[in-house]
């Protein structure tokens, strides 16, 4: 099966970081010929190529001398584009870019409103040189309202649309049983990033949906802070309602006993259960029983006592537990019909055997001047059974279609094309470029940025 | 201008809902919110699960009063029927074969013995994009296992990259692994309608609640795949600044990313000892991390979070602030954006909700419908629409098919 739902459109990329380019890696897996606006001005670059610390990490540890085509966040978020090498900040680069939105369908972007409205290149802009364009405008806070002119990232950015409100540890209160801790907590590193791909993703294909039928286009204004703030509407529900301001938790739930996360048998090693209705709780002690007779206590025998008592129940549970291995937990309560699954890590999720049984990891080829060889990428949480979608090619090389873009797309001259090289608009080598420095890996364990390392896993 | 205001984005595109919970739900929302014409339909007399779980209204434990179910089903009609008898599948099969669009979340083998596998909906409708979202998918190792939303959570990973390294991994109490999952979905969902424009054919798509939120992992699986290392929690002590630190009425971020230099993030927060050269540099806050985090709470602890924020923000940083669902409610830039919409619910009253995420040009989003009441819109759809007569209802309701 070679068709794919995107195989028409054109996308034009000037996105950088995470968000959005993460949106033009998808658009791409769907077959859309996606054009990613590089720079050759490495003080200009996306920082996801530029910078070890956003788009590394490198292979082996090793940045090399080409680190901008090394880095293996930048190569995740980047898939299947081409590369045009474009300083937006050149009158020049900007007629270029106009004339490439005029054969386009789509355009991303993530540049604070003022530096797109300098360019020349906002939505009002570029609608008159193509009148149903879909262009996703991607900031922190948005295009309107008193906050639109402050900056952000997304982790700092997640606190601020609540998610912090509902996610917390849990401690002992003063009169011995569990409350929750006030200390906000976070998913992950950048989950807002996330949450704007999903709903930047949604958003296109609505917009690609509506110009099929009407012909119009849309400008979208994504501001990642409302965007996060929809995923917890829940919560500003039970505020609007109720006056409720928080639900902190730690790992347990309102109803279900017991619920949460709890420790195995090796360093770090955990298994979250749920046991959500009697007929979880005969199964699970059914299995639970013959080592830990502790758990068929009265206090136990109904859901609301399991409730009650949670904090000596947990405890029980924990024993029990810590005498096994994440994944036994997860067979012998899965076996018996009870939610229960390990708590995995990227080492762990490489190997697992689902993730392994539905082709998630794809192999990708990199071409022989990176040093990468074959590589294993993120592919995507769904199939679509009229296509055989797949990550269509690596990241492309820094200008690596600059020809392609100039010349076939935009049916400039020879001479023209030397003219934008000669000038500096357009490049194909790093101006700036200076190798990141390198932190060991037994440093970064000890200076917290990873918790362990292991020197054999490539043959794992 | 060339937009259009009132004619919704997926107008005409007739979406069929058999959710419960969040993740079916929460997709038809999506699409109902975008303007598509979207049927929620709940097993007679008991509804949605999602009707069981509070928080509600007033705590008020009503089936019309569960605020999950009531931000997760506006801008949508209901209807009450079983499925899986014979009466109510014939009344599911004429609904299917003028749908474009059915979401569903029953595990693969309840849905199969259901006859509302993708097979069987195919043959009654070829056209119609069939959309399952589980919490592993239609295929593989564990296809058939059982999942909540935290165990869905712990199996994709992100849990064991949320909440610090010395405790263990904490996830988050609304449910996001099913939140995303559905966004997700919506977005699979209208992909396979684009492509059906040319094709005129339908697909099944098939969401994988766990591996959706893998995907939030593109940092900690190259870290892996790249060079063999496990990134862990956020690190307890010494690490850069983007981890919550008290100010005098809550937390803020007082994050030095971003192109401002060390001395505007020191200048702000006016304590003498943090405009201090060994700070100046990443690998210097680093290296001095405890001595600057002591410092930056005592600063820190002469402001305010909304106007430490709000200086922050006119200075060029990129601080954040812990914010709960009040402040949210009450943010001036939210509702300046028009972000909230009030919404009148026959039995849950009234309250301001919140509204799409993305703001689109030339429309203002418009909450058109409460959640539906179950069974709300019986009459309109199965008698408007499908032509049953007020007989064959109250039939049917006898039957408790509807």
């Amino acid at each position: 099966m070679t068709q794919r739902p995107l195989s028409q459109i054109r996308v034009l990329d000037l996105s950088r970081v995470f968000a959005m380019p993460f949106v033009g890696a998808y658009l791409a897996d769907f077959g859309a010929d996606v054009i990613k606006v590089d720079t050759h001005q490495v003080s200009f670059m996306d920082t996801s190529r530029a910078s070890g610390f956003t788009g590394g990490p490198f292979p082996d540890n090793i940045p090399g001398c080409s680190y901008w085509e090394r880095g293996g966040t930048f190569h995740t978020l980047n898939r299947g584009k081409r590369s045009i090498t474009l300083d937006l900040r050149s009158d020049a680069a900007q007629g270029l870019i106009k004339d490439l939105v005029r054969v386009s369908d789509v355009v991303l972007e993530n540049f604070t409103p003022r530096v797109m409205a300098r360019f020349g290149l906002d939505y009002a802009n570029l609608r008159s040189v193509k009148p149903d364009l879909i262009m996703i405008s991607n900031t922190g806070y948005g295009h309107s309202g008193p906050w639109s002119h402050f900056g952000a990232m997304a982790s700092a950015l997640e606190p601020t649309h609540g998610t912090g409100a509902f996610m917390s540890y849990l401690m002992e209160g003063p009169d011995g049983t569990s409350m929750p801790e006030d200390v906000p907590k976070k998913m992950g590193n950048s989950y807002t990033d996330f949450l704007a791909t999903w709903t930047a993703l949604t958003a296109v294909m609505a917009a690609l949906l509506r110009r099929g039928r009407s012909g119009l286009g849309m400008w979208i204004d994504l501001a990642m802070y409302q965007v996060g703030a929809s995923f917890v509407g829940e919560g500003l529900l039970d505020y609007a309602y109720n006056g409720r301001r928080t639900r902190r938790l730690g790992n347990r739930h309102q109803s279900m006993a017991p619920h949460g996360c709890y420790p195995c048998s090796g360093n770090d090693e955990w298994v979250t259960l749920a046991i959500r209705d009697d007929m979880d709780w005969q199964a699970f002690t059914g299995v639970v029983a013959p080592e830990c007779a502790e758990i068929l206590d009265d206090r136990f025998d109904n859901a609301l006592r399991r409730l009650a008592n949670q904090d000596e129940l947990d405890r029980i549970v924990g024993r029990w537990t810590t005498s096994r291995g994440q994944y036994q937990v997860m067979e012998e309560l899965q076996a018996v019909g009870v939610p229960a699954g390990p708590v995995l890590n990227a080492r762990g999720l490489l190997a697992n055997p689902h993730f392994r049984s539905r082709g998630f990891f794809e192999s990708v080829e990199h071409p022989e001047v990176t040093g990468l060889g074959h590589r294993e990428y993120i592919g995507r949480g769904w199939k679509l059974s009229a296509n055989d979608l797949r990550i269509q090619a690596p990241a492309p090389l820094l200008g690596q279609d600059n020809d392609h873009c100039l010349r076939e797309v935009l049916g400039l001259s020879d001479r023209d094309i030397a003219r934008l090289f000669s000038d500096g608009v357009v490049g194909s080598v790093p101006e700036g470029a200076s190798v990141p420095p390198v932190v060991s890996l037994d440093e970064q364990v000890v200076l917290g940025f990873i918790a362990d390392w292991d020197h054999d896993y490539g043959s794992r | 201008m060339q937009t259009d205001t009132r004619e919704g984005i997926l107008e005409g595109v007739r979406v069929l809902e058999l959710g419960s919970g969040v993740s079916a739900p929460f997709c038809s929302k999506l699409l109902a919110d975008y303007g598509a014409d979207v049927v929620k339909i709940e097993p007679p007399f008991v509804g949605d699960t999602s009707r069981r779980f509070g928080p509600f209204v007033g705590d008020d434990p009503h089936p019309d009063k569960s605020i999950p179910f009531l931000y997760l089903n506006t801008n949508k009609r209901g209807i009450s029927l079983d499925v899986g008898c014979m009466s109510g599948r014939a009344v599911f099969n004429l609904l299917l074969r003028t749908a474009d669009v059915l979401i569903e979340n029953y595990p693969p083998t309840q849905a199969q013995a259901l006859a509302f596998d993708y097979q069987t909906t195919t043959e009654i409708n070829p056209a119609l994009v069939h959309t399952s979202i589980t919490p592993f998918g239609h295929s593989g190792a564990y296809r058939d296992f059982e999942a909540t939303d935290i165990v869905a959570c712990a199996v994709s990973g992100l849990m064991y990259h949320s909440g610090d390294s010395d405790r263990e991994p904490l996830r988050n109490a609304l449910g996001q692994s099913f939140y995303v999952a559905g966004a997700n979905a919506a977005a699979a969902t209208l992909a396979a309608l684009f492509q059906r424009l040319t094709t005129g054919q339908g697909q099944h798509v098939d969401v994988s609640v766990a591996e959706c939120l893998t995907c939030h992992l593109v940092q900690a699986v190259p870290y892996y795949s790249y060079m063999g290392a496990i990134k862990g929690r956020r690190a307890v002590r010494g690490s850069g600044f983007e981890e919550l630190l008290p100010a005098r009425d809550g937390y803020v971020v007082p994050s030095v990313q971003g192109s401002q230099p060390w001395t505007v993030v020191a200048d702000l927060i006016g304590l003498d000892a943090l405009n201090d050269e060994r700070f100046a540099s990443g690998a210097g806050r680093i290296e001095h991390g405890e001595e600057l985090k002591r410092l930056l709470s005592d600063g820190l602890a002469q402001w305010d979070r909304k106007p430490l924020f709000q200086a922050s923000g006119e200075r060029r940083l990129v601080f954040g602030m812990a914010q709960d669902a009040g402040d949210l409610l009450d943010c001036p830039h939210l509702r300046e954006r028009n972000f909230f919409v009030e919404v009148e619910h026959s039995v849950a009253g009234r309250a301001d909700y919140p509204g799409l995420g993305p703001k689109i040009s030339g429309s203002e989003f418009e909450i058109c419908r409460p959640a539906p009441l179950l069974g709300e819109h019986n009459r309109e759809i199965l008698g408007d629409e499908l032509s049953y007569t007020q007989e064959s209802l109250v039939g049917l309701r006898a039957l408790a098919v509807i």
